[in-house]
């Protein structure tokens, strides 16, 4: 079992987590979408360290010897998930950028050859 | 002279200051029946200054995006102003303009969806490093084995691509070293890819985009992006 002053560590930490990042939230500096992964963890963290023996039956049915190494191995396992997302997140971006790019400079050739086409001093306001 | 198919010529030009004068010159006065496009990529050298004040076709991308994403915006441009064929060639010069109407030609003769201009089928003119040669072998043959389609010059950036592969490429086109995976993205979609000898020359000014230091990582990139687009397509008839 987890000895009980780890597990009041534990939640103080995991009340913190949840604190942050409703704050964050909050200020509207992340987006919910991209949150929703890390609350799930801290979900899961939180069931983990408020009923141990959860924790306990869950890293026995993976081979794992020692309860704190269970509990390491599940954060790093979220921790990967949080980086995959995030990864997929910016290939994402880097494609609609991508297209953004590409659509701005077939614009401007266009916006460029209609003001070519346009006779100057059109617009009325020119101090000539 | 094929008065009737509009071509438009791709030039991606990335820094290309020293050679982009010459090139477009050169098509402008001896190639007249072509158009073509130039797509400055976000140069931080004099090109952009230059393409506007001797008023060039061309396309500004505001941020540099690489090769492939600098021919991509050639192929949506060439697709959204109804072209029947594009071509794609480099803004350094190494590829001469006057190989077009014998591949053009070759093209309608063979009904080749692509027809990629190869320095390794007569073997003439610049034929690049030993060991690039061998990566180049290596990534043809692994382009064969994945697809069935042997290029021999599988990296030539000289290649044309009729209005089918137009609509292709605008959708669809990789970003960083783009040439050997766009030959399997060609392949999977059934494209008739043909090979046609060209005489390319050594670039007279600036330095390839591939320096020996970044060659492994090239490598490793390229085979990946082939063997990840091969399978991302999975198990398809070839037309």
């Amino acid at each position: 079992m987890i000895p009980h002053t780890l597990q009041i560590t534990l939640s103080i930490a995991v009340v913190c987590y949840f604190i942050i990042i409703l704050y964050y939230l909050k200020r509207k500096t992340l987006e919910l979408k991209y949150t929703l992964v890390w609350l799930a963890a801290g979900l899961v963290m939180g069931i983990m360290v408020f009923f141990p023996e959860l924790l306990v039956w869950f890293v026995k049915l993976l081979g794992i010897e020692s309860n704190m190494n269970g509990l390491y191995i599940l954060c790093i396992a979220f921790i990967m998930m949080i980086l995959m997302t995030l990864t997929a997140i910016v290939s994402r971006q880097q494609y609609k950028i991508r297209i953004l790019i590409q659509e701005v400079s077939l614009l401007e050739k266009r916006i460029r050859e209609l003001e070519e086409r346009k006779p100057k001093n059109a617009g009325g306001d020119g101090a000539a | 002279m094929e008065n009737q198919i509009k071509c438009l010529i791709i030039i991606p030009a990335y820094n290309e200051a020293e050679n982009i004068e010459k090139v477009i010159d050169n098509l402008i006065t001896h190639y007249p029946q072509y158009d073509y496009v130039i797509v400055n990529d976000g140069s931080t050298d004099a090109t952009g200054q230059i393409c506007a004040k001797k008023h060039y076709q061309v396309l500004h991308l505001p941020i540099n995006m690489g090769i492939g994403g600098a021919v991509q915006t050639g192929y949506r441009y060439a697709f959204e102003n109804d072209y029947d064929i594009a071509v794609q060639i480099d803004g350094d010069g190494q590829h001469d303009v006057a190989f077009l109407e014998k591949m053009i030609r070759y093209m309608q003769e063979e009904q080749a969806d692509c027809v990629i201009g190869s320095r390794f089928v007569d073997r003439e003119g610049f034929q690049s490093s030993g060991l690039r040669r061998i990566g180049i072998q290596f990534l043809s043959v692994l382009g064969w084995l994945l697809t069935g389609v042997r290029v021999r010059d599988i990296t030539s950036g000289y290649r044309l691509v009729n209005r089918r592969f137009i609509r292709i490429f605008a959708q669809d086109y990789p970003s960083d070293y783009p040439e050997p995976e766009a030959m399997v993205i060609a392949a999977v979609h059934g494209g008739r890819i043909k090979e046609y000898p060209v005489v390319m020359r050594e670039r007279e000014n600036g330095t390839s985009s591939i320096t020996l230091k970044r060659s492994v990582y090239y490598m490793v990139k390229v085979t990946l992006a082939m063997l990840i687009r091969r399978l991302s397509f999975g198990v398809r008839r070839q037309k």
